[in-house]
């Protein structure tokens, strides 16, 4: 059978790709599940015993994991929320018919080039600080006392930066969508009797929601693992006010240089990412269905 | 009611005049169809009608009143779509309900006449699905439910047919020319197919450019049509015309003769010619002769099953009293 021993060959030929990639994955999740369940201090030298989920009650029941989960969902939603929203509404300006719309576009995509560091560095010395901010000058010139967001608000400022890199994505996937609206069902909606207002409601949004849906996806994915935009402005801080769980992992293995609750922490954070994939594909996956 | 006229409507799209000041008058019941090649503006007119598109000047009056400047909405009227512009995400019941629910007609009387419609139009079995779900023909009766149960003024079709095969567009022809005589509203129809146009229409509205060429009666239009666009457009297949000495002979600058009326002979006519490409109906015969001497090709239909054959050489005879004669601008004299 010609057949078979094609497909043995295609099997052979495709094998090197498929096991660098299946390496690529398995051998540092199996050193981090390794890890994990060994005591693995990079202060304390020596043996490194085997002490099975020792590091995982450590962790879970650390009172910064319950922060720092609730400060990764806040981190998500808030963010989802901001940039699907104002994603929406910047769409639909963009949308219209107005003069140099090239260079509204490509200064609307922009933040998304920034790199977060540089963006979050930008946002925290030229609009944040509380001394110099553009946005202390402002409070001043109105006679209020400047507010120090990274101290007073960290969640709230990090949110705030965060979304501001990812509102040129949802722009850009949500203006594609409405661009590829038929033109005849709006026409058949005014036909219907349906005002602005209604035809948004009514046949925009529906039309919108599996780019919507596709943007929460990926948006997500991200969102789990900012880290650099809480690195280089509060540190987790004040206390473990902006702390997410990938800052968290971070300072373990790296502050407190505890290579095996660092592990245990990515193990957790992994099993939550799933938790969150399962749960919005049950939301809003069957938004993907043609 | 659903009297439509139009006042020296003007279009224009920049510096082009798409269409320039056209008068019509559109009666309550009436089927209009509006025919012409693409780009003649014919669409772009019931848009207009429609609202869809502002006039440039002149005005519409729909029932006395003038419209020219009123939203789409409030006209009264409802329109079908080339694409059938069904809302993807609404079933068929929620997609015929929507210009309802948008008027705020009460949940009972909205659920009885898309009973009433879903029953006219067989679609009762499927008003759960999505159009997603629905074949070419079931979407088109789903966008003439939605325009039904607005109960309007007047009905415009843009095309409604030119997305279906060739055996489900008879059907939906006769479905609605049935809907038209059940509901006896008026009925305006954009097509560039003159079948169409012919089967269904109380009047026929020609455009070529913009420009209203001819408005009658079907067969008024093939009878007698005013000059030698509406000739050769109205009628399959198309109507022959003779310029030179022949048409000289007939006092006339071009004469116009319709390929049924041309009488063919193995023996003995006016004219001679080889048979090029014969066509075989089974119930006609077209044949396209050439080498006549009069024009390139002249097309001649013979009833039933003919003996002639590809090469041979035969002899036409048109009926003198169905020969059209035009000046040489083109109008029939």
């Amino acid at each position: 059978m010609a057949t078979t021993h094609a497909r043995a060959a295609a099997r052979l030929m495709i094998s090197p790709s498929v096991i660098l990639l299946l390496g690529w994955m398995l051998i540092p999740l199996g050193m981090t599940l390794y890890f994990s369940v060994l005591r693995y201090n990079l202060l304390m030298p020596g043996d490194n015993p085997f002490v099975g989920i020792e590091n995982y009650q450590y962790f879970l029941t650390d009172p910064a994991f319950t922060a720092a989960l609730i400060n990764t969902l806040a981190l998500v939603v808030g963010v989802l929320a901001v940039t699907i929203i104002g994603g929406t509404l910047l769409a639909l300006l963009l949308d219209q018919p107005m003069w140099a719309t090239g260079i509204w576009r490509i200064l609307v995509i922009a933040p998304f080039f920034v790199m977060p560091t540089v963006s979050a560095l930008v946002w925290k010395n030229m609009f944040m600080n509380p001394v110099n901010g553009l946005f202390a000058h402002l409070f001043k010139s109105l006679g209020l006392a400047p507010f120090d967001f990274l101290a007073q608000a960290p969640l709230f400022s990090i949110i705030w930066i965060v979304s501001w890199q990812w509102l040129p994505f949802a722009t850009l996937i949500l203006l594609t969508a409405m661009q590829s609206l038929d033109r005849e069902q709006i026409e058949a909606a005014e036909m219907d009797g349906a005002g602005a207002l209604s035809r948004f409601r009514h046949i925009t949004i529906p039309h919108l929601g599996r780019a919507a849906t596709v943007v929460v996806l990926i948006e997500t994915i991200f969102l789990l693992s900012v880290f650099a935009e809480i690195l280089v402005t509060t540190n987790g801080g004040p206390g473990n006010a902006s702390t997410n769980l990938t800052y968290l992992v971070y300072a373990e293995s790296l502050l407190r240089f505890d290579v095996g609750m660092g592990s245990a922490g990515g193990v957790v954070a992994i099993i939550l990412a799933n938790i969150v994939a399962i749960f919005l594909m049950r939301a809003i996956g069957k938004n993907l269905d043609a | 009611m659903g009297q439509i006229t139009l006042k020296k409507v003007r279009k224009a799209f920049g510096d082009v005049e798409v269409i320039p000041p056209l008068d019509l008058q559109i009666n309550d019941g009436e089927f209009v169809v509006f025919v012409g090649p693409s780009g003649c503006g014919k669409s772009t007119l019931l848009r207009l009608i429609a609202g869809l598109e502002d006039v440039s000047s002149g005005e519409i009056e729909i029932d006395g009143r003038p419209s020219a400047e009123l939203p789409p909405a409030k006209r009264g009227l409802a329109m079908v779509f080339q694409s059938y512009a069904l809302y993807p995400h609404m079933s068929v019941r929620k997609n015929i309900a929507f210009p309802m629910k948008m008027a705020k007609i009460s949940q009972d009387e909205q659920n009885r006449r898309i009973e009433a419609a879903a029953s006219a139009l067989n679609l009762t079995e499927y008003l759960d699905r999505k159009p997603g779900q629905l074949s070419g023909g079931q979407r088109q009766r789903v966008a003439i439910g939605r325009a039904i149960v607005r109960e309007p003024a007047a009905f415009l079709f843009d095309e409604p047919l030119s997305n279906l095969d060739a055996a489900l567009r008879v059907g939906m022809r006769l479905e609605i020319s049935e809907l038209h005589k059940r509901l006896a509203t008026t009925m305006i129809y954009v097509t560039h197919d003159q079948i169409e146009a012919m089967t269904m229409a109380d009047k026929i509205v020609v455009l070529r450019a913009g420009r209203i060429e001819q408005v009658g009666a079907p067969l008024e239009l093939y009878e007698n049509p005013r000059n030698i666009f509406v000739a050769g457009f109205i009628g399959s297949p198309r109507m022959n015309f003779i310029e030179g000495p022949e048409a000289a002979r007939h006092n006339a600058h071009t004469i116009g003769i319709r390929p049924e009326h041309i009488d063919v002979s193995a023996t003995e006519g006016d004219w001679q010619g080889r048979i090029g490409v014969a066509e075989h109906l089974g119930s006609d015969t077209y044949f396209h002769i050439h080498d006549t001497g009069l024009a390139e090709t002249v097309t001649v239909r013979a009833s039933g099953e003919v003996t002639l054959r590809h090469g041979e050489t035969v002899f036409l005879t048109p009926q003198a009293e169905k020969i059209h004669r035009f000046d040489n601008e083109g109008l029939k004299q």
